[in-house]
């Protein structure tokens, strides 16, 4: 097992490396660099182009990449000429609104999202199944802005239950915390919600027809045993997939949430440093996401030995 | 009996998120990042430290009326830096108006008076300015400004602002002692007070040790003389200033950036919300006080909401400008064809969303500005004549070459301009064709004249002609002799009246060579609780004597 998780860090490397390396050419082409995003409109091409010399911007690519990649390799992600801070700290500070939104999101998306799963498989063909199914559909179609915007105006504007915008960091209270979080959860976990009762809901027919759940009832054991301890517990390899792909997907991917709701998260950092051209951030974050998702995916790897001691990482 | 269940689950869910609610609402001692505090409430007594008679006669109703210590407005972007030397950004000045001070700023008449200086008398020559300086004004790290910090600041402020640069080239700054400075310039010039009182990055003093400090980024202490200290900047969150006790009033009554300063809040929070529908619903729910910047497509819509109130200001002109030196565009009669295509109201409607949101007058500056308002070139301004366009391009040989407008969609209304004159262009035969890139790349072509024929920028007003970016070959690529000529002309002008003569001659040859054309000129909107009081919507929001009753 140990040998398999090193495996598959090593094997980050070569990934890591083949990003990088194609963020930092895709930055250098586009034109436009930090100086003419930090100076505004009406600079001069001269005052321009003296602060991208200053900055090291008008260097040859592989004199900047070498020399960004050599600082790497010392734990030097750069610096944010916007934030005036290090990479690291920046996505530091960024990561954890994006990280408590996220595990938010993914709470609420498996509150709803299991139990409804489970029960419209085993309902299958009932109005419950079928609402579930519609209802699914649905949140899979309706656009996260939108969904945003409808939570914004009706639990903000209209009932002022929760505030309709910005983050107040943990350390401050876990109620203010959750109260300024609950919309942007809201509005990314129902839409992932609706994706994992689909895939639990499959997942759960696939098993709840097989022989040993016949042979479990046959035996007389309790409904609720044959479902949750049998059913659940083959079905799992697939929700769990299916969850860190959610998972991975919140914590890197909520953007339009994270812009509309004022949270300053990785998802914004990201807006705002390519708007800059803030090359190291955008460098960072890149590598930083990519780092997240290979982790991500490795743990539920992990997982599945947990939940099936068939599945034995590592051995041939 | 399931029915049972799922009513209580329901419940349950339902009670957990009023409890947030209730449980989340802002506490007394809130110094969170994004919770306004609403009930932070101090009696307007406490606030008002130089209450007049009038005041005092107004007591009781004053005592009943608690404000907040929180002032919460919403922006649109997180300020690039807070050092307004070397930005020319809203944002930045915006911010920065509240926490430093310049020697000389505009009055709510715009003219020139003093802030920091205390007076001044001007050689015979008119070439050498003795400044005075104010006694006791201290700095937010507790020095007193002198000299030595003007010199040091101003002579920054010259190498840094490209329109100090260009506009007082060749000027030096000296102490005489530790409140007396000397501004030598190499010509005299008629509008120098004018171009020290700018509002945009602006002429602020910083202590010498800041700018000793500052790197090629910039500086990284921001510490002024003004009402404000700052507090904290969260990047991409907020910027928190908090009243400077130790603020020296300036004398008068408070005019534009002259004047009183209160710090009337003591605490402000500049929020960055960068959406527009969140801007305007967290005004709705009371959570920003200010917003800035609002969508003008919904100033309708919002117009009727009692809660609201808002202030419209016109603030400066949509443009075109043309390259004026490459291919086809080098050609007049092909820029006059494409003038004559114009429906400025049509351009201006698309771009800004309501009528009453902007005005159209082909003048470049202010046309309320006595001296500056113009009507120069009106014949050239918004002609709507695709007859007259379709016989100059058979004049100039157009024969069907590409016309780029380049453009960029971070900014809404030039993108809408831009996409509404490739209409007109098409409907007179000219193949106009609309590159669109993010903000950085279409600066990159912009000051490229291989790489575009026309685009259109907004811009706020200038308090001189002669700072337009119009008039500078950087801009547009426009090199032409009337135009430096025109500029010294008017600088150099015996008397207002004469300068004012000279700009409507550079103005008309702006027209007549088609160089450019104003396309309109267009309102900011700023909206507000209706409750809010004290608020001045100047060149920047005003935010130093506002109060919000609790």
């Amino acid at each position: 097992m140990i040998s398999y998780i090193l495996k598959r860090i090593l094997s980050l490397i070569p990934t890591l490396f083949v990003v990088s390396i194609v963020v930092f050419l895709v930055v250098y082409m586009i034109p436009g660099g930090p100086a003419t995003a930090l100076l505004g409109m009406e600079a001069t091409p001269e005052s321009i182009e003296a602060l991208n010399t200053e900055l090291g911007f008008n260097r040859p690519f592989f004199v900047q990449y070498a020399d960004w990649f050599s600082n790497v390799l010392q734990g030097d992600w750069g610096q944010s000429y916007f934030l005036q801070t290090s990479v690291l700290d920046a996505i530091g500070e960024y990561f954890g609104p994006t990280l408590s939104l996220a595990i938010l999101a993914q709470l609420i998306s498996l509150i709803i999202s299991v139990p409804l799963g489970i029960l419209a498989a085993y309902r299958r063909g009932s109005i419950v199944d079928v609402t579930t199914v519609s209802a699914s559909l649905l949140g899979i179609a309706v656009p996260g802005f939108l969904l945003s915007m409808f939570l914004m105006l009706f639990f903000g504007v209209y009932l002022k239950w929760f505030p309709v915008a910005g983050y107040v960091a943990l350390q401050e209270g876990l109620a203010e915390h959750l109260r300024y979080l609950i919309l942007p959860a809201l509005s990314l976990g129902l839409v992932q919600a609706a994706y994992i009762t689909r895939m639990s809901r499959s997942s759960m027919l696939d098993v709840l027809y097989m022989n040993y759940i016949r042979t479990a009832r046959a035996k007389g054991l309790k409904e609720a045993s044959v479902v949750l301890v049998y059913g659940l517990k083959n079905a799992a390899p697939t929700i769990l997939t299916v969850i860190g792909q959610s998972f991975g997907g919140l914590v890197t991917g909520t953007i339009v949430t994270e812009t509309l709701f004022n949270i300053p998260g990785l998802g914004m950092l990201t807006m705002t440093s390519i708007t800059r051209r803030d090359v190291f951030v955008i460098q960072g974050v890149v590598l930083f996401v990519t780092l997240i998702y290979v982790l991500v995916n490795l743990v539920v790897d992990i997982l599945y030995g947990f939940v099936d001691p068939r599945i034995q990482l590592g051995r041939k | 009996m399931k029915h049972g269940k799922l009513s209580r689950l329901l419940a349950l869910v339902l009670s957990c998120m009023m409890l947030l609610s209730a449980c989340g609402q802002p506490s007394n001692e809130s110094t969170s990042s994004e919770a306004p505090s609403t009930s932070t409430e101090q009696s307007a007594e406490t606030e008002k430290p130089a209450e007049d008679k009038k005041s005092e006669e107004n007591k009781d109703a004053s005592e009943a009326t608690t404000y907040k210590t929180e002032l919460n407005v919403a922006m649109t972007a997180n300020p690039p830096t807070l050092d307004v030397h070397g930005v020319n950004s809203n944002i930045v000045g915006g911010i920065g108006t509240h926490i430093y001070e310049p020697l000389f700023a505009m009055n709510q008449n715009y003219e020139p008076a003093a802030v920091l200086a205390d007076s001044y008398t001007v050689s015979e020559d008119g070439k050498v300015y003795t400044i005075k300086l104010r006694q006791g004004v201290k700095f937010h790290n507790g020095q007193e400004m002198v000299a030595d910090d003007v010199v040091a600041s101003m002579s920054r402020w010259l190498e840094l602002s490209g329109k100090a640069k260009a506009l007082l080239d060749g000027t030096v700054f000296e102490k005489v002692d530790d409140y007396t400075v000397t501004m030598t310039l190499p010509e005299a010039y008629a509008d120098v007070m004018t171009v020290l009182a700018a509002s945009i990055q602006f002429p602020a003093i910083y202590p010498k040790s800041v700018i000793d400090n500052a790197s090629a980024e910039g500086i990284t202490e921001y510490i002024g003389t003004g009402p404000y200290k700052l507090a904290e900047w969260k990047q991409d969150q907020y910027v928190h200033l908090t009243k400077f006790e130790e603020y020296t009033q300036p004398a008068g009554e408070s005019s534009g950036f002259t004047g009183e300063k209160l710090a009337a809040t003591p605490d402000i929070f500049f929020r960055v919300v960068t959406d527009d529908s969140t801007r305007v619903a967290g005004l709705q729910t009371g959570q920003y006080d200010i917003a800035e910047e609002m969508p003008q497509e919904r100033y309708q819509e919002l117009a009727g909401d009692s809660n609201l109130a808002f202030s419209v200001k016109t603030t400066g002109t949509l443009n075109l400008f043309f390259n004026t030196t490459n291919g086809i565009m080098a050609n007049q009669d092909m820029r006059q064809a494409i003038m004559a295509c114009l429906n400025c109201d049509d351009i201006m409607l698309a771009s800004y969303g309501d009528p009453s949101l902007y005005i159209l007058n082909p003048g470049w500056c202010n046309p309320d500005d006595a001296m500056w308002g113009s009507d120069a070139g009106s014949e050239y301004y918004n002609q709507n004549n695709i007859e007259k366009a379709k016989e100059l391009l058979k004049k100039a040989g157009y024969n069907n070459e590409e016309i780029v407008l380049v453009t960029t969609p971070d900014y809404g209304e030039m993108y809408n301009a831009t996409l509404v004159v490739q209409a007109e262009l098409m409907e007179a035969g000219i193949n106009a064709v609309v590159e669109s890139y993010d903000f950085a790349t279409f600066m990159e072509h912009r000051a490229n004249p291989d790489q575009f024929s026309l685009y259109i920028t907004s811009n706020r007003y200038n308090l001189s002609p002669v700072q337009l970016s119009v008039l500078t070959k950087d801009w547009a690529g426009l090199d032409r002799p009337e135009v430096d000529e025109g500029i010294v002309a008017i600088r150099t002008a015996a008397s207002s009246e004469e300068s004012s003569a000279k700009w409507d001659e550079l103005q008309s040859f702006l027209y007549e060579y088609g160089a450019a054309s104003v396309l309109g000129h267009y309102s900011g909107l700023m909206a507000t609780s209706a409750d809010v009081e004290g608020f001045n919507y100047f060149d920047f929001p005003l935010y130093w004597n506002v109060k919000v009753p609790a």
